[in-house]
């Protein structure tokens, strides 16, 4: 991959890195009211695989959706302020920060584990029927990967050979459980054996690797060659939520391992050594917190719904008979 | 006009609707080769193809979450769980996301979703086959819940889910699969949310659902002969309902009572008579009543399971018990 391109990727995970500190910041100022779920060190599969999707593609994220949102190409204000309640967020500030829904960038995101794949066959069903030019990609954690609903959707995915790219963001935990605890096999994606795939593994952490194996896949599926399902290898850097008591389930010692492999680090030390300047990195870093901050400035100034705003658009009016809107 | 089962009743809104519009297709355990448990889709694999009616494998899950998707996307799903108590796996698809979807895209998404299914007693078949589980959705805003008792009324009332944009939970009766009744060849819809009155009376309302319809009508012919005239009122929607046939009824008869097969403690029946109670307080001559399924698990064979949710001779006594 080129000097280019791996700065661009450096610098989306760059925002990603600046945008989940804001919210970071927003949520101990209590502007930010559900459990807030950091995104830290695994910003390289939020760019590498949702950002090779293009618009039509539909993508299908999780209970620690904002970096997979951004990445697709929702826009700052409408993911922040989702999360803030406000009424420019893109449920309209009636989803909070673990289920909204932007349905022009075609991104859903929910947060009960392991639902998303089952309607991941469903997109993927109506791409194939109606012969659409899109595929559907489908995120979730290790943990979803110990629901029945993975294993049903994978079946049914594959015996239907549907346009579906299964990515497994395997951060080691599911909330406090360990996934060498609570995975019964050595690596998630020799599960996909199960099903006939192939067995895929990515480094999560390699933004570069990321994005050359998300757009291969993602150019096979296209050619009505899926599904597939890849592991990414990654680590949560931070708590499951702000503040879990993380010495219930890893030692310090462990995520400062981690954290000298986190992605944006690595990214950064590469492009150093190809002999980018130090400067040109710090520029880019300032920009990107002009950025926020202007996006910051104008998000708390943003209404909230009203009672009538929230409750609306339970029902769509019946094909005969009268309104069930409130 | 043409004597036809309900079973066929159903395929024939089925094949009506397919035709109509391409994007309908029906998914579900053994819809195709069998043509369903009851037969209610028999030949539309061989006339419409299997992209359009799907055998799945069994996995309610996955099946209802593909309904979900593929409606998103236009498509209009109808989604077979081949019985009620198998819907438990399918919940969270219903519940947290079909139901929800739409709210949450801020209008933006549509769910046309017909969850399809068949549940009650009747057929022998014990705890894990033959229960009302119909309660459970009732109380889920997001939610239709539809319940037909004859054939006219299925057809009428399926067609009408097919075309609806909200999701759609239809809830047929295995005991009623075989029974006949009249449905016209030119189409018709019936809307959603308009109840039905089965039989005029003068001095007793009787509130049923599904199979205790039939149960209601057989008893109210019975007690006719002894002079007591019964209005029997079948719902056809449980959410959103007609409270205004209902209390329309009970204000003209003041007395009311309210069979389901489901068992009384927080469900659908006690909705129906605080409906009654709220509306007609003054006109009522005695509290609403209630005859509803035993609060057990449906004991196997013929005997029991008969014992334990309402017949025509409770439905007669519990009426003597309202008028004496």
């Amino acid at each position: 991959m080129s000097q280019a391109s791996l700065r661009e990727l450096y610098g989306e995970m760059l925002l990603l890195r600046r945008f989940d500190e804001l919210c970071l910041q927003l949520k101990m100022r209590d502007l930010i009211y559900s459990g807030y779920h950091p995104y830290e060190g695994q910003e390289a599969v939020a760019v590498g695989f949702c950002g090779a999707l293009q618009k039509d593609d539909i993508l299908l994220s999780t209970h620690r959706p904002h970096g997979h949102a951004v990445a697709k190409g929702c826009t700052l204000e409408a993911v922040l302020t989702e999360m803030m309640g406000r009424r420019t967020g893109c449920s309209g500030g009636l989803g909070g920060g673990m289920q909204y829904i932007d349905a022009e960038n075609n991104f859903y995101c929910g947060s009960v584990v392991g639902s998303n794949l089952p309607i991941a066959t469903g997109f993927g069903l109506a791409i194939k029927q109606q012969k659409l030019d899109r595929i559907c990609m489908c995120l979730f954690g290790d943990g979803a990967s110990n629901t029945g609903s993975f294993h049903e959707a994978m079946n049914l995915a594959t015996i239907w050979k549907l346009p579906i790219v299964f990515v497994c963001e395997n951060n080691q935990f599911a909330e406090a459980m360990p996934v060498r605890e609570f995975v019964a096999c050595e690596r998630i994606s020799m599960r996909a054996r199960g099903y006939g795939l192939a067995e895929l593994t990515v480094d999560g952490n390699d933004a570069e690797e990321t994005r050359r194996v998300a757009s291969e896949l993602i150019e096979l599926t296209r050619k009505g060659e899926g599904p597939f399902l890849v592991e990414a290898l990654t680590y949560r850097i931070r708590g499951h939520y702000v503040g879990d008591p993380e010495a219930t389930y890893r030692m310090r010692e462990e995520v400062d391992a981690w954290r000298e492999k986190e992605p944006l680090k690595c990214a950064r030390e590469k492009l150093l050594r190809s002999g980018v300047e130090a400067a040109e990195l710090e520029t880019m870093d300032q920009g990107v917190k002009d950025r926020l901050a202007t996006l910051q400035d104008w998000a708390v100034q943003q209404a909230f719904p009203t009672l009538a705003e929230g409750i609306d658009h339970v029902y769509l009016p019946l094909t005969q008979g009268e309104s069930l809107c409130h | 006009m043409p004597l036809i089962t309900f079973g066929e009743a159903i395929r024939q809104a089925y094949r009506e609707e397919m035709k109509r519009d391409k994007n309908v297709f029906l998914m579900g355990e053994d819809v195709g080769r069998w043509g369903s448990l009851y037969r209610s889709s028999k030949g539309l694999l061989e006339e419409f193809g299997p992209e359009r009616v799907k055998d799945t494998p069994i996995s309610e899950a996955a099946i209802a979450g593909c309904g979900v998707g593929s409606a998103v996307l236009g498509m209009r799903p109808i989604v077979e769980i081949m019985y009620i108590d198998f819907i438990a796996i399918a919940m969270d698809q219903i519940v947290n996301h079909a139901a929800k979807w739409h709210q949450l895209s801020n209008g933006k998404v549509k769910l046309p979703i017909v969850f399809k299914t068949q549940g009650g007693a009747g057929r022998r078949n014990s705890s894990q086959h033959s229960q009302c589980l119909e309660n459970w959705f009732v109380n889920v805003p997001g939610l239709i819940t539809v319940m037909p008792s004859t054939p006219y009324d299925v057809k009428g009332l399926l067609k009408s889910a097919v075309r609806d944009d909200n999701p759609v939970v239809f809830i047929e009766h295995k005991a009623l699969y075989f029974e006949k009744g009249e449905v016209p060849e030119e189409e018709y819809l019936v809307p959603l949310g308009q109840a039905d009155v089965k039989r005029p009376g003068q001095d007793v309302t009787i509130i049923a659902t599904s199979w205790m319809v039939l149960f209601a009508l057989k008893a109210a012919e019975k007690l006719q002969e002894c002079g007591i005239s019964c209005e029997v009122v079948d719902p056809r929607t449980l959410w959103p309902l007609d409270q205004a046939t209902l209390i329309g009824s009970a204000r003209k008869t003041g007395l009311c009572l309210v069979v389901t097969e489901a068992p009384a403690e927080g469900g659908w029946s006690g909705e129906a008579s605080s409906v009654i109670h709220e509306h007609c307080f003054r006109e009522l001559r005695k509290p609403v009543k209630r005859l509803c399924g035993t609060r057990t698990g449906i004991p196997y064979g013929p005997v029991l399971e008969r014992q334990v949710v309402p017949n025509e001779a409770s439905i007669m006594e519990a009426v003597r018990e309202l008028v004496r």
